[in-house]
């Protein structure tokens, strides 16, 4: 009997939560916005869901297993890299595309670097860059939802494109070119919300988006600092945009409820590995998302600007958590 | 839990193993030697140093041998190892009954107060073990006008302050008073946890009106019974990083150190017997003992029925904090405040399971680090032998709580390799043999 006691260094218990089940909470964030996803793009959010966190979660294996390192499939990042990749995807793209896509996110975005807790930059957000380098047309293809058309388009892509439809943010981009008036986009305010206009297949619907926030929230998995200071930024630089000229720049609630932000401040600048470490870092880091997107937006030639925005404070993280360097309760010491 | 158990005088074991280094400090010389005989509370050790505590024996006996045994900080330290004769052996009970409320500290000068104190090997039996001479002894650089009583427990599981404050709270209230003659402070703050409504009650009922003695109730979490976190709570300042409370004008005083100032200086007793908490699902009969400084953790399993089934771990201490044992025969020191006993299930739904991974930079250890520290940065400068970084990253202002090790999801040490950091950097000092 007493040989089956057992020393470890202290303390002796923990909290029962694990990466894994910190990966799983994020999955179940997910999953109101991939059943949005499944209810406005039909057949499309499935190949796409499945082409990402199949070929994912492949890579990793492939990778792990040519560097003869243990399996770490178990941890379900490169799943949660897989829904998040798909979901910032558009409806259309072909399933080949969102394959090489993944393999770029997860071989190029983690592994290289050492995988999971090593990587720089978000995974999903270097395959999603990797693949508007590469399949310009197709990345800016924006399918009209099911339930706006009774004739779905079908996967064949001359059928796509003839369905399909600029995006809330595209029209916004006219608007400040002068094309057109900003309350274009806002006529379809409501539509933003629950979904129906065209974009990314996990971004159309603010209220999906919303729903997994807050329930990453209220778990804790994700700290309140980055959604929180990457809005306030993105509704400060909105609101002066729109008292600036109303016509030609649109409502600070359309930016927020129009393309990737919630998605961008919920589940791609949240991630853990790529954000800064402490709470003041990541208040700086959340500003910086906000900021850069609408800098973006409003000022730059893509209509959108969260990728670019998350990918760029990625880069600063490791400055942000040497200058945000904690003060120990009792002081800084002499000497 | 054990809260609601009775202190139990456990009989003295066949023979007793006194460590010779119970404390911060010098680690004393033994007195006696072997096949001498040795009387209940005789001095078997001591050092000269300043910062030292001397031994006493706790049964009466032969000297059987001065060798090394198992320590459950240092490895293997020197101890002095007594057989009981049971014909002069006496059973050493509880001094409580000897305490009354009409006490008064004015028939003992502070220099009387001081030399018992020294005499009787009082070090601070909340877990860190410094002399409590050293600390109450009046000092013109560090002038202290707060007294204040440690009535937290450390951890959780462990009960024995708590019983100590309802059972024996007369001897309590005198060792504070002892304590504030020869300190001087105007000020005495009892901080207790809000879980112990009852330890508050009585310790009020026995201070009376008076309110010379303030009781002040501080929220329960842990780590509340840590000194610097306790004075943060109660007046809301802050010992310097790398400090002790005597730098900001405050003693903190545990409860039964307070109970052994008043045995030591008005029954000349040494500190021989302490109370200890014996917890955990894998102990037959948990409780709170009154136990023999230098009985073997094994004897005091059997006393207590020996351990069930999925034993898994003997931890003394508790289990944020206290060491894992392999060896029963380690004895219970001065600051042994507890024994915890974790089967397989308490400690597997947490440990044994879950698959450590890498750092996913979470920051959860940074958010409970009540240090505010960077944990994860120094567990891992540590690993990758970067001390300097380590220690840019104030790898020594730790207090070694285990809050970063138990949020951190991905199941690192980060207790484990903090604590082999400071290990590291001592020896590179040179301030410990390697």
């Amino acid at each position: 009997m007493l040989s089956k006691i057992t020393v470890a260094p202290a303390p002796h218990i923990a909290r029962s939560h694990s990466t894994q089940s910190i990966m799983l909470d994020v999955i179940l964030a997910l999953c109101p916005a991939m059943l949005a996803g499944m209810w406005l793009f039909h057949h499309f959010a499935v190949v796409l869901l499945i082409a990402c966190i199949g070929s994912c979660m492949l890579t990793e294996w492939a990778c792990n297993w040519i560097r003869r390192k243990p399996n770490s499939l178990d941890d379900l990042s490169a799943m949660v890299s897989g829904i998040l990749l798909a979901m910032s995807l558009p409806p259309a793209l072909p399933y080949w595309a969102a394959i090489i896509g993944s393999v770029f996110a997860i071989a190029v975005g983690k592994m290289v670097f050492g995988g999971l807790g090593c990587n720089v930059f978000n995974p999903a957000m270097i395959g999603r860059a990797f693949l508007t380098a590469s399949f310009g047309t197709l990345m800016t293809t924006w399918t009209v939802p099911a339930t706006m058309d009774a004739q779905m388009p079908t996967l064949r892509p001359d059928a796509a494109i003839a369905t399909t439809q600029a995006t809330p943010l595209a029209w916004s981009k006219e608007a400040i070119k002068g094309k057109t008036d900003a309350s274009v986009v806002a006529a379809q305010r409501w539509d933003s919300f629950v979904g129906q206009v065209g974009g990314c297949l996990g971004e159309t619907s603010a209220l999906a988006m919303l729903i997994g926030g807050a329930y990453l929230l209220i778990r804790g998995t994700i700290s309140w600092q980055i959604p929180v200071s990457a809005l306030l930024a993105a509704a400060v630089c909105a609101t002066i945009g729109f008292l600036i000229n109303p016509a030609r720049y649109m409502s600070p609630d359309l930016h927020i409820l129009t393309g990737g932000l919630l998605m961008g401040v919920f589940f791609i600048a949240t991630d853990p590995v790529t954000a800064p470490l402490s709470g003041r870092g990541m208040l700086i880091f959340g500003a910086g998302v906000g900021g850069l997107t609408m800098l973006i937006r409003m000022v730059g030639e893509y209509p959108e600007g969260v990728m670019y925005a998350v990918l760029i404070m990625n880069a600063f993280t490791p400055l942000i958590d040497r200058f945000c360097k904690l003060i120990p309760a009792g002081g800084k010491v002499n000497g | 839990m054990t809260q609601d158990r009775p202190i139990e005088v456990v009989p003295h074991p066949e023979a007793v193993a006194i460590l010779l280094s119970q404390h911060t400090g010098a680690i004393c010389k033994p007195l006696v030697n072997k096949r001498d005989r040795v009387t209940v509370g005789q001095m078997i050790g001591k050092a000269d140093a300043f910062i030292s505590a001397p031994v006493h024996s706790p049964v009466a006996g032969i000297v059987k041998d001065i060798a090394l045994q198992s320590h459950a900080v240092l490895g293997r330290e020197l101890a002095v190892i007594i057989e009981t004769d049971p014909q002069a052996d006496t059973a050493i009970l509880p001094a409580c009954d000897h305490f009354k409320a009409s006490f008064d500290e004015s028939a003992w000068s502070a220099e009387q107060i001081c030399d018992a104190v020294r005499n009787a090997g009082i070090v601070g039996m909340g877990g860190a073990g410094f002399p409590t001479p050293v600390k109450i002894e009046p000092n013109p650089k560090m002038p202290r006008d707060t007294l204040i009583i440690n009535a937290c427990e450390c951890e959780p599981y462990i009960t024995c302050d708590y019983r100590v404050m309802l059972e024996w709270t007369h001897q309590v209230i005198a060792g504070i008073k002892l304590a504030r003659r020869v300190l001087g402070c105007k000020r005495v703050i009892i901080g207790i946890e809000d879980n112990k409504p009852r330890a508050a009650e009585v310790l009020r009922e026995v201070i009376g009106p008076a309110g010379e003695i303030e009781v002040v109730i501080v929220k329960t979490k842990y780590p509340q019974g840590s000194e610097r976190q306790l004075i943060r709570s109660l007046l809301g300042r802050t010992v310097p990083t790398g400090g002790i409370p005597p730098m900001i004008g405050l003693c903190v005083l545990n409860v039964q150190t307070c109970a052994a100032i008043a045995e030591g200086v008005v029954l000349q007793r040494p500190l021989t017997h302490r109370v200890v908490t014996i917890a955990g699902r894998a102990i037959a009969k948990p409780g709170n003992y009154y136990v023999p400084i230098g009985m073997a953790v094994g004897d005091l399993v059997q006393h207590c029925g020996g351990l069930t089934d999925p034993a898994a771990r003997v931890i003394l201490g508790g289990p944020m904090m206290g060491m894992a044992i392999a060896d029963l025969s380690t004895p219970i020191t001065k600051t042994s405040g507890a024994l915890t006993f974790l089967t397989r299930q308490e400690v597997t739904e947490a440990k044994f399971q879950q698959r450590q991974t890498a750092c996913i930079r979470c920051g959860r250890c940074l958010t409970v680090c009540p240090e505010h520290l960077n944990p994860t940065r120094i567990a891992h400068a540590v690993k990758a032998a970067k001390m300097d970084i380590a220690q840019d990253y104030y790898l020594t202002a730790c207090i070694d709580c285990g809050c970063c090790s138990y949020v951190c999801p991905a199941k690192i040490e980060l207790t484990g390799y903090i604590k082999t950091g400071k290990v590291l950097l001592a020896r590179q000092k040179k301030t410990i043999p390697s």
